[in-house]
């Protein structure tokens, strides 16, 4: 299988059938590639090409006129955007909770105590859900006199207004994002796991070492380029996908205080209709992603050929 | 040292139950609360319900039209799916066992755009879509969905197909097979689990957005199930009995596709189809 993985492709084209098939090979592949091809340009890479374009104009949905940077220059003058800024860096409080949430699930179903695969199976079922639901579902747990007011009520606390304010209103959204994102965690984590030799844990075990022990000197070492991987995954995710979360919980309340970069693109180009100036904003946001991404190939070039073999 | 043993066990065991209960209790919750009158809901959120009632479920049926945003979304999510990850599929096909410089090319883009934030797609589209009189038209919905999911399939399916020995392939070619009687004959069975793990993910993806619906797909006859459940609670807010049958029947869908398949999804995402 390695071997495979490590050939060239040119070697692989001409170990491969000889000149017989030489124009089909031509062909096929095109037409193969044609369908992604032509759905991810023209649906994807154009559209960020109009983007980047409608960025430097003053776009209303149908008049557009060249303006250079202005959009830019109004997103650096505009307080709004830092705070919105800042908030995304707040929710990166998420990423570790995720992770740790995440290792501690995968560490305990490694154990394989009884009903273990139906644990794994139940840890997974946050991730089937919409995070519309997940959201609804949290800021009902968390209304004035709700489910988690009723709680706090015996410890003679309660009518905590959580939604109306800043950190509080961020704790719920961390809290459902952290729920809703464990269980992906979680699979990467024991997939990583499965490739740890067992061999290694019975020599632990013949050495006495304890349960803590084997966990920081075995497993965190073996599994730390899903640990890495993950951390950037949700990293980008904080950035990305925290729309509907936002959309549902709080509306980006109270004031700005967690209106996320997406949720305020959305906000200024579907409701106040400046397409030039949220297309500025979007393409903000592009650049992070594009950034994280690239950091992610880069620090983990090696990521898919551990899993190939 | 054994009762030491039994004992971490146990704890395991426990710790484990109570994360499940994380996971478990909250459809719980929906279920129960949606059986439940409004006053008692304020008396008694957590246990029993005292007096069952479907009286929230024919509530939600008055007030928001819940059967036809399944139906609206089943007609987006459906085509949109198989051609995701047909297309998927073959791509990666290409990219793996059929080396051409443009393959390359093409998943150098789709890596850079893998993780792009949809608003940058969708913001232009919306205005083009609207512009040629196709707003609340499914056809437009399915499209940019199909072509959302496409790198992030291509890739998960990239590195599920590199697990297939190439001299397999190489063996059909000799034998004389085309290129697509080897995707057909050897590709496609021996690449199954990933195919519907990424078949499976999509469908988890797109049923889920919000985004993307609520954009393209907000007239009342197109409106899809995640946008419906958003407006649902922004009206009921004090409702919690409606909202949550709205909840519970909007999840029932993905959990019964995670339920039926579960053995293959679960197998397909710990062989590294995630990553």
């Amino acid at each position: 299988m390695s071997s495979g993985d490590a050939r060239a492709p040119e070697e692989m084209i001409s170990s491969g059938a000889p000149g017989q098939t030489r124009k089909k090979r031509k062909v096929f592949p095109y037409a193969a590639m044609a369908p992604a091809a032509i759905l991810v340009l023209g649906l994807m890479v154009v559209p960020i090409g109009a983007t980047i374009w409608h960025s430097f104009t003053n776009w209303d949905g149908v008049n557009s006129q060249f303006i250079g940077i202005k959009n830019f220059q109004l997103i650096f003058h505009n307080p709004i955007i830092y705070q919105v800024l800042w908030n995304s860096v707040i929710f990166l409080i998420s990423v570790p909770l995720i992770l740790a949430a995440s290792l501690v699930a995968a560490v305990l179903v490694y154990e394989k105590v009884l009903g273990w695969k139906v644990f794994r199976f139940l840890f997974f079922i946050p991730m089937v859900l919409s995070p519309v639901i997940i959201g609804v579902l949290f800021s009902t747990f968390f209304l004035p006199g709700g489910a988690v007011d009723q709680l706090l009520r015996v410890f003679g606390l309660g009518n905590y207004s959580w939604l109306g304010n800043p950190w509080s209103a961020r704790f719920v959204v961390i809290l459902a994002l952290v729920w809703a994102s464990f269980g992906f965690g979680m699979v990467v984590i024991l997939s990583a796991m499965s490739t740890v030799d067992p061999a290694l844990y019975d020599a632990a075990n013949i050495d006495g070492a304890s349960w803590w022990r084997r966990l920081r000197s075995i497993t965190i070492p073996m599994i730390s380029g899903s640990l890495q991987f993950l951390s950037v995954i949700n990293v980008i995710y904080t950035f990305t996908s925290l729309f509907a979360f936002v959309f549902v919980i709080t509306s980006g309340g109270p004031g700005f205080s967690t209106t996320t970069v997406d949720y305020y693109t959305y906000i200024t180009t579907f409701e106040n209709g400046q397409f030039g100036y949220g297309a500025a904003l979007a393409l903000l946001l592009f650049l992070i992603v594009l950034t994280l991404t690239i950091a992610q190939v880069k620090l983990f070039p090696n990521r898919e050929v551990q899993q190939g073999s | 040292m054994i009762t030491r043993a039994k004992l971490t066990r146990a704890t395991v065991f426990a710790v484990l139950c109570l994360i499940g209960v994380t996971t478990v209790y909250p459809l719980v919750f929906m279920a129960f609360n949606s059986m439940r009158t409004t006053q008692e809901f304020e008396f008694n959120p957590f246990g029993l319900p005292t007096h069952l009632t479907t009286s929230s479920y024919s509530a939600l049926f008055s007030t928001v039209p819940f059967f036809s945003s399944i139906l609206h979304s089943l007609i987006v999510v459906v085509p949109a799916v198989v051609l995701a990850t047909f297309a998927s599929s073959l791509a990666a096909f290409v990219f793996t066992k059929v080396p051409v410089k443009m393959g390359n090319v093409l998943f150098w883009t789709m890596l850079m755009i893998m993780f792009m934030p949809g608003i940058v797609v969708l913001l232009p589209l919306y205005v083009e879509v609207a512009r040629s009189g196709l707003a609340n038209n499914f056809a437009p919905a399915i499209l940019i969905y199909t072509a959302i999911n496409i790198p992030y399939g291509t890739y998960l399916l990239r590195s599920n197909f590199r697990s297939i020995p190439d001299s397999v392939v190489e063996a059909a070619r000799v034998d004389g097979a085309s290129w697509l009687k080897v995707y057909w004959r050897v590709i496609m069975p021996m690449g199954k689990p990933g195919i519907i793990t990424v078949g499976i993910l999509t469908f988890l993806n797109i049923w889920n957005d919000l985004f993307i619906s609520l954009v393209l797909l907000h007239a009342p006859n197109t409106e899809m199930v995640t946008p419906t459940l958003a407006e649902l609670s922004g009206k009921y807010t004090s409702n919690v009995p409606v909202l949550m049958a709205g909840l519970l029947l909007g999840a029932l869908p993905t959990l019964l596709l995670y339920a039926v398949s579960a053995r293959v999804f679960i197998r397909g995402m710990l062989s590294g189809a995630v990553r």
